[in-house]
């Protein structure tokens, strides 16, 4: 009997193959300037602010008074916020794919206006609606950053989820014997898990760095202790806010590393902070290479 | 070579079959749906046998995908039933259907290499991890896979992961295997290869199949039987043969190959003057009398069934050929505007330039009829 792949052998020569060559010729010499150009901008003030404190600032840092338990706030509000976001968006935005692609557009601008309220409305929406056993606590600031961090979560969930086909892939899952929740835990998370890494990103950096609805309501997260010590403690403030920076970028970078390893190797999307965007020659590679 | 004879040796040795001996029957009843105001299911009743592998061919907009969805489980009918082996199966949801899909557009697990795809299934019947990869193992070695069974689909060319998905759909020894044009996406030499593939593994298998495709070429040579559809309904459901040969409707026999139409006068006793004689209707009296008494009508006749002659003054003149490769496709313009298209064996065809006046004449058989259309310049 001839087969198929009789036919097909040695004619595979996947698209992908010959990509990061292409890329990188592709990269010419005025975007280099660019990068440098922006480098520099960036650059100049983390410079000034690393000569402004000294070395021996960093060293301080750890042992002024109030910093470990404003870090230690931050980080557990960064915690709870980005599980409560995720639990929340992630059901809702595969959903409103897969069963309500209408409203699709009605979410963007729904998402959109936590950054057009001013934030004491919106404190004062959530201290009305907020459960009794969290009032009085600096977890209900988790439910305001939730709030706060919604545009950055659904616009990366909801690229991450264009980047493949959802139906698809649901009903394959369905027709082949697996459930609702087996769907979302094995086809529908791993397909998304780097617009998720994205989501966390967005939504840690936004935690990490919330000054006004801390402030508003009076709790000490680490970047109310910056500026209240910034008055008498320049130096350590200012080595503290970079030390957050760097914590930051780290973190970022470790999970764009180990997303985009993990996406690469699937060939699926690439993490990046405000888009998912996968190649189109990845996902949907409708062409025959024969 | 290896390929091939591992892959026949385990199809010989009976390594992997299908567990379900005999084949499942379906019925479709009296099936409609609606969306909106468009009625895209109007009572459409289908009975498949045992396996069978039955087509569904129809245009764009005709229904046939979501009767194969509602038989899947993703689409709800306003009305009727889906019946497998005496079990209504609309009540059941699709992961409980045990039908296997393959669909269109690639839908492959991106995140899944060749050989989990395929193993999902097993995995949610709850095989024992290294039962389901070796099942899923001999599956892929039965398409040509096995080489390619740690691959990921972005590694996979469009007819390979059709392929994987195809064998997929069968791993769980499906009841009901149902097709969603699922070489539309493929190119032309890998679809006709894949085509062979999937009713050689279904008669092997004997798997009862459902096959939506509005390849009519693809139904044709694949299905047992084809069923055309139009505006929600069956309009005729026969073997391959006789579906070309005898087709019920001016619908089938337009959709179905290439069918010229020649204007035709209705004459007494059901038979009809076209091309300077008289022959006689399919249908006989019953089908004129149908047309309501209108004399004005179209002959329907298929490129081979007109006869063609060279001669001076003739009724027709050669405008176009095209070769075909044993046979070349000979387009003659009538009067009163009228092109047909003539099938001629090359070797006669060679002499047809443009330009040759010809004769061109109807044999004696009963002609379909239908009621007359405007010509289109």
């Amino acid at each position: 009997m001839a087969t198929v792949a009789d036919v097909e052998a040695g004619a595979q020569t996947p698209a992908s193959a010959t990509r990061p060559a292409a890329r990188r010729r592709s990269f010419p010499v005025w975007r280099w300037a660019i990068l440098l150009i922006a480098g520099v901008f960036f650059l100049i003030p983390l410079y000034a602010g690393l000569r402004f404190a000294g070395l021996k600032a960093f060293a301080n840092v750890f042992t002024y008074p109030g910093f470990g338990s404003a870090v230690g706030l931050s980080l557990r509000l960064a915690a709870i916020t980005t599980i409560l976001t995720l639990v929340l968006m992630v059901p809702t935005t595969v959903y409103v794919h897969l069963r309500l692609p209408q409203i699709r557009r009605s979410m963007e601008g729904i998402t959109i206006m936590p950054i057009v309220i001013p934030p004491i409305v919106l404190i004062i929406g959530v201290l009305k609606v907020a459960p009794g056993f969290l009032l009085g606590t600096p977890y209900l600031l988790a439910l305001v950053y939730v709030i706060l961090a919604m545009p950055f979560a659904y616009r990366s969930l909801d690229a991450g989820l264009r980047a493949f086909d959802l139906k698809t892939m649901v009903e394959a899952s369905n027709s082949l014997g697996a459930d609702w929740p087996t769907t979302l835990w094995r086809v529908v998370l791993p397909n998304i898990r780097t617009a998720m890494l994205s989501a966390t990103v967005l939504t840690v950096a936004l935690v990490l760095g919330e000054f006004t609805m801390a402030s508003l309501a009076l709790y000490v997260t680490f970047p109310v202790w910056i500026v209240q010590f910034e008055q008498n403690a320049g130096p350590v403030t200012t080595a503290a806010s970079l030390l957050a920076l760097f914590v930051t970028w780290i973190l970022l970078m470790l999970i764009v590393t180990v997303g985009g390893r993990g996406a690469r190797k699937r060939g699926g999307a690439q993490v990046a902070l405000f888009t998912v965007a996968a190649p189109a020659e990845s996902s949907q590679t409708m062409g025959e290479p024969e | 070579m290896t390929t091939n004879t591992a892959r026949n040796a385990a199809a010989a040795d009976g390594t992997w079959q299908a567990g379900r001996t005999g084949g499942t029957s379906v019925s479709l009843k009296n099936l409609s749906r609606s969306f909106g105001t468009t009625r895209a299911l109007d009572g459409l009743s289908l009975e498949i046998a045992p396996g069978e592998l039955v087509a569904l061919l129809g245009p764009s907009g005709c229904g046939k995908t979501t009767a194969l969805r509602i038989v899947a489980g993703f689409e709800s009918a306003d009305t009727g039933s889906v019946i497998v082996d005496g079990k209504d199966m609309l009540p059941v949801p699709a992961a409980r259907r045990d039908m296997g899909m393959v669909f269109q557009s690639y839908s492959l697990f991106p995140n899944m290499s060749a050989l989990d795809n395929v193993a999902f299934g097993l995995r949610m019947r709850k095989l024992a991890a290294g039962k389901r990869r070796t099942r899923a193992a001999e599956l892929l070695d039965m398409v040509g896979l096995a080489p390619q069974a740690q691959q990921y689909p972005h590694q996979l060319s469009g007819g390979q992961q059709q392929r994987v998905a195809l064998v997929r759909a069968l791993a769980i020894e499906p009841r009901v295997l149902l097709l969603d044009e699922p070489l539309s996406a493929l190119d032309a030499k890998v679809r006709l290869q894949l085509r062979e593939q999937i009713r050689t593994l279904q008669q092997r298998l004997g798997t009862t199949t459902l096959f939506v495709t509005h390849d009519q070429e693809e139904a044709l040579s694949m299905a047992d039987r084809v069923g055309v559809m139009r505006l929600g309904k069956l309009e005729q459901i026969a073997a391959p043969d006789e579906l070309y040969t005898e087709p019920a409707t001016a619908f089938v026999a337009e959709f179905v190959g290439v069918m010229n139409r020649i204007p035709a006068e209705l004459q007494g006793s059901g038979t009809v003057a076209v091309l300077g004689g008289t022959v006689p209707v399919k249908g006989g009296q019953s089908q004129t009398e149908a047309l309501g008494g209108d004399q004005a009508v179209d002959a329907l006749v298929r490129p081979e069934g007109l006869t063609m002659q060279v001669v001076e003054n003739g009724n027709g003149i050669v405008t176009h050929r095209t070769f075909l490769g044993s046979v070349t496709r000979v387009r003659v313009l009538l009067s009163g505007d009228v092109t047909v298209q003539i099938d001629r064996p090359s070797f006669e065809a060679a002499a047809l330039a443009a330009g040759t006046s010809v004769s061109v004449t109807l044999p004696t058989e009963p002609v379909l009829i239908a009621p007359r259309r405007p010509v289109t310049p």
